[in-house]
């Protein structure tokens, strides 16, 4: 789920006593009363961790469960439906963050579109294919290249060996690529959590959107090595 | 308020929990049974028979008594053809609504089948609480389990049986999580536990983490059409065909569930030796009667395949969860179809562990959700059970693709939003598809329901922004609700199960149900009357067998008194093989009252013996 752009207010109204509650809290600092799911918050302050893209597993982990015990819908069986509604509401948002949150990945993407940078789909190109990131055109081009000779190769009889040794030798520099990307990933992850700068989420962004291209195309070697293991 | 219980609500067979001073215990019938046969059957005269009663009548009364129930719930006619033709009963001929099985003159859908069985585990229920004294001793609310791999319309077909029986239900859990509540139930125990649940019609795996009294699911996989049933169906096919090459072509209704009855008990003789009889009583059509023996390896050599079935599964999960075999630190078996060895050869094989079964895997499911529905009403918070959606829900996208909204293994409670807006101007109703499954295509994936938005306000063509939310609970049911972002507007959604109930045909139902109440009560004397008897029988048969009967029957008995037993034993045999109840109540009475001396001798002989024994040891 992405964030609502727009400015969004910072306090949450109790529905039991009317109080008004800031985003981060979950029962009303008035009269402890579980709390409506506010449309505004975000993921990270859902579970009290400033944004940033280094996160403890184990720390997450422990919140997770802190905070699943504080609103299940099990514990609110008996309540008002008004609180009940909250609970179920609360439930499924932390499940939802918290399964963004503890992936890598994932994490990365939405932090990047709650600082309001476009998501990193796949960019389509004049003819409607996957643009290729400008940084990779060099090892694209070679690549499609050789696959479409090993393709020749296999479909006119060349020895498998033969076959899969050149599929060998294409994988390697892809793969050299995608471990230097995983570097620099954490490289710049590590330099926002510090710095926090524009220029540094924008480098990142272009980053992980050339990591999912060569990960695209890792799986595009490795279903051809599958044909070949088949054929 | 009245009491709650948990409910094992099984193919073969079903149970009832309870809670009590905080632990789970299984609440049995008169004569001391646990497991009631998930079986009803209806008599000539519209009285329906369920559990014991109605599996006497798989072989008196075949085309009119309906099992395995459960692996037609939630399900569509066109599903079931290749389990119909295993099955004495029939379908009622539909024309695309819910599945409708023939019961006698009835046309019955499986929730409406399966209530009789929850109605009937109510009552238990309500008589043990009512023989303990309780003032109020009547059973409203359930938490009521169902295999993992459970659909959406299989889990609602469940709750609709709830419905149906008159309870209402708390919270449908997963058999398998339930489990780990039971086993979990007091230890301070962390780690990662897999559960393999193989019942009677339905295989699961779950991979848990416990930690700090959290049972948080990371996977879950199984097969819904796979158990114990499919084993059974294995060892009448071999049967069948040792028939036909001994020229019996056709096989009678009552001669099929002859069979079906040879391959149980051969199946269950094998898990403890090494060899077995497949012994067919003899049945109309068959008066010889059959008789073959097979060994445990050509046994596992034939249910080899089922079991393999199983491991794709198991692996499956534990990909998902992220997790290597070598990872489980603990393996837990769960359902009857687990006594079978070479099903635990192969989790043993699968896990590189030995699994664990301590408690009774038959009673384990209905003990954790006795603890669920405690959680529940009472607000403890020590433990607490995170599960998991078994299968990704999507929406029907152009071409017939799925596109996915809540993936599978999301913890629920889970929601996902889904945008749409309108492809022409004022336009003011959208039509969606949700499926359920795993696959790409609609073709491939189970249909839930269709949806149409309504009253979105006119504007032109795309300009509206409507918001739909779909929303799984904790039950791991689906509800979808939508908001025009623009406007605010909430909009009505109409829905359409594609397999099952509507609310209109629940309600119904339950006024149907009421109008049968009557005959209901009746049959439900008759059957009291013979577990009572049968009792008796059953104690006065073991006293007969006893190795000091015959110096009993020397020393104290007066003169024809071993006589008169042995007539009453017969005169009440003979009434259980009718349906009058005041014949079998007088007749029990007789023969209680006929054993009364036999029993006082036996348990004096006991007690003496017992002390004497004690004198001996002191001197």
């Amino acid at each position: 789920m992405t964030p609502e752009p727009t400015k969004a207010p910072t306090l949450i109204q109790c529905h039991s006593c009317g109080a008004g509650a800031p985003l981060r809290e979950h029962f009303c600092p008035q009269c402890t009363n579980i709390l409506q799911l506010s449309r505004h918050g975000d993921y990270f302050t859902y579970f009290g961790l400033p944004r940033r893209l280094s996160i403890d597993p184990a720390d997450l982990e422990q919140r997770f469960r802190d905070l699943s015990r504080k609103f299940h819908p099990d514990f609110f069986y008996n309540g008002p439906a008004p609180d009940k509604l909250a609970s179920l509401e609360r439930s499924s948002y932390l499940n939802d963050a918290y399964r963004v949150l503890r992936s890598p990945a994932a994490r990365a993407e939405y932090l990047l579109a709650l600082e309001g940078l476009s998501p990193l789909k796949m960019e389509a190109g004049a003819t409607g294919n996957v643009k290729v990131p400008a940084a990779l055109l060099e090892e694209v081009f070679s690549l499609n290249e050789e696959l479409d000779e090993i393709r020749e190769a296999r479909e006119s009889g060349t020895p498998r060996e033969q076959v899969v040794a050149r599929l060998d030798a294409a994988r390697t520099p892809i793969a050299r690529k995608q471990d230097e990307h995983e570097r620099l990933v954490e490289a710049l992850s590590a330099r926002w959590d510090a710095d926090q700068s524009r220029t540094t989420l924008e480098a990142l962004r272009e980053c992980l959107l050339e990591r999912t291209y060569l990960r695209n195309l890792l799986a595009t070697i490795d279903r051809e090595a599958a044909t070949l293991a088949t054929a | 308020m009245g009491k709650v219980v948990g409910i094992d609500l099984g193919t073969t067979n079903s149970l009832v929990a309870h809670v009590v001073d905080g632990t789970p215990v299984v609440i049995r019938d008169a004569s001391g049974d646990a497991l009631l046969p998930s079986i009803v059957s209806v008599a000539d005269d519209n009285t329906f028979f369920v559990g014991r009663e109605a599996q006497r009548r798989l072989l008196t009364a075949p085309t009119r008594t309906v099992y395995s129930v459960k692996r037609f719930m939630g399900r569509g006619l066109s599903d079931v053809k290749d389990e119909a033709a295993h099955v004495p009963f029939t379908f009622a001929a539909g024309n695309g609504e819910a599945l409708r099985i023939n019961l006698g003159s009835h046309a019955l859908t499986p929730p409406e089948i399966s209530a009789f069985v929850l109605r009937e585990l109510k009552h238990r229920a309500e008589e043990h609480f009512r023989e303990a004294g309780e003032f109020d001793f009547e059973v409203d609310r359930a938490v009521i389990t169902v295999p993992a791999y459970f659909n959406d319309a299989q889990r609602t077909a469940t709750r609709d049986a709830g419905r149906l029986a008159g309870l209402e239900v708390l919270r449908i859990i997963n058999e398998p999580t339930s489990a780990s509540l039971a086993y979990g139930l007091g230890s301070k125990d962390r780690g990662t536990v897999a559960v393999y649940d193989l019942g009677g019609g339905t295989f699961d795996i779950s991979i848990l983490k416990i930690e700090d009294g959290v049972f948080q699911v990371l996977a879950t996989n199984g097969d819904t059409h796979l158990g114990g049933d499919d084993v059974d169906q294995l060892l009448v096919a071999r049967i069948v065909e040792a028939l036909r090459a001994a020229g019996v072509a056709a096989l009678s209704p009552e001669a099929t569930q002859a069979v079906r009855k040879a391959a149980i008990q051969a199946k269950w003789d094998l898990s403890e030796r090494e060899s077995a009889d497949l012994r067919v009583e003899p049945a109309p059509g068959l008066p010889q009667g059959f008789r073959q023996a097979i060994t445990r390896a050509e046994f596992e050599a034939l249910i080899q395949p089922l079991v393999d079935r199983t491991l794709g599964p198991c692996r499956q999960a534990l990909t998902d969860a992220g997790l290597k075999p070598a990872d489980v630190e603990e393996v837990v078996l769960v359902g009857g179809s687990t006594r079978i060895p070479l099903v635990r050869r192969a989790v043993e094989a699968l896990f590189g562990r030995t699994p664990h079964s301590d408690l009774n895997p038959d009673e384990v499911v209905a003990l954790g959700a006795a603890v669920q529905a405690d959680i529940l009403v009472s607000g403890r918070r020590e433990m607490l059970l995170l599960d998991v959606t078994p299968l990704s829900l999507g929406l029907e996208t152009m071409g017939g693709v799925v596109s996915k909204i809540i993936l599978r293994n999301s913890t629920i409670p889970a929601s996902g939003r889904e945008m749409f807006t309108t492809a022409v101007d004022n336009q003011t109703a959208v039509d969606m598809h949700v499926l359920q499954g795993e696959r790409e295509l609609v073709s491939d994936c189970r249909s839930l329901a269709r949806f149409r938005l309504r009253g979105i306000p006119p504007m032109p063509a795309g300009l509206a922004r409507i918001e739909v939310v779909f929303q799984i609970d904790a039950n791991g049911i689906l509800s979808v609700g939508a908001r025009e972002l623009k406007t605010g507007v909430a909009q009505s959604i109409e829905v359409k199960p594609s397999y099952g109930l509507s609310d209109e045909d629940v309600e119904q139902m339950l006024i149907d149900s009421f109008e049968h109440a009557e005959a209901d009560f009746d049959a439900r004397l008759l059957i009291e009357a013979r577990n009572e008897a049968e009792s008796v029988v059953n104690a006065t048969e073991k006293s007969l067998r006893l190795p000091e009967f015959p110096q009993v029957a020397a020393e104290e008995f007066e003169p024809g008194e071993q006589a008169k037993i042995e007539t009453a034993l017969a005169e009440l045999k003979a009434a259980l093989l009718g349906t009058d109840r005041e014949i079998i109540q007088t007749r029990t009475l007789v023969l209680n009252h006929a054993t009364q001396h036999l029993a006082e001798v036996v348990m004096n002989r006991t007690v003496k013996a017992a002390l004497s024994g004690k004198n001996v040891s002191d001197v």
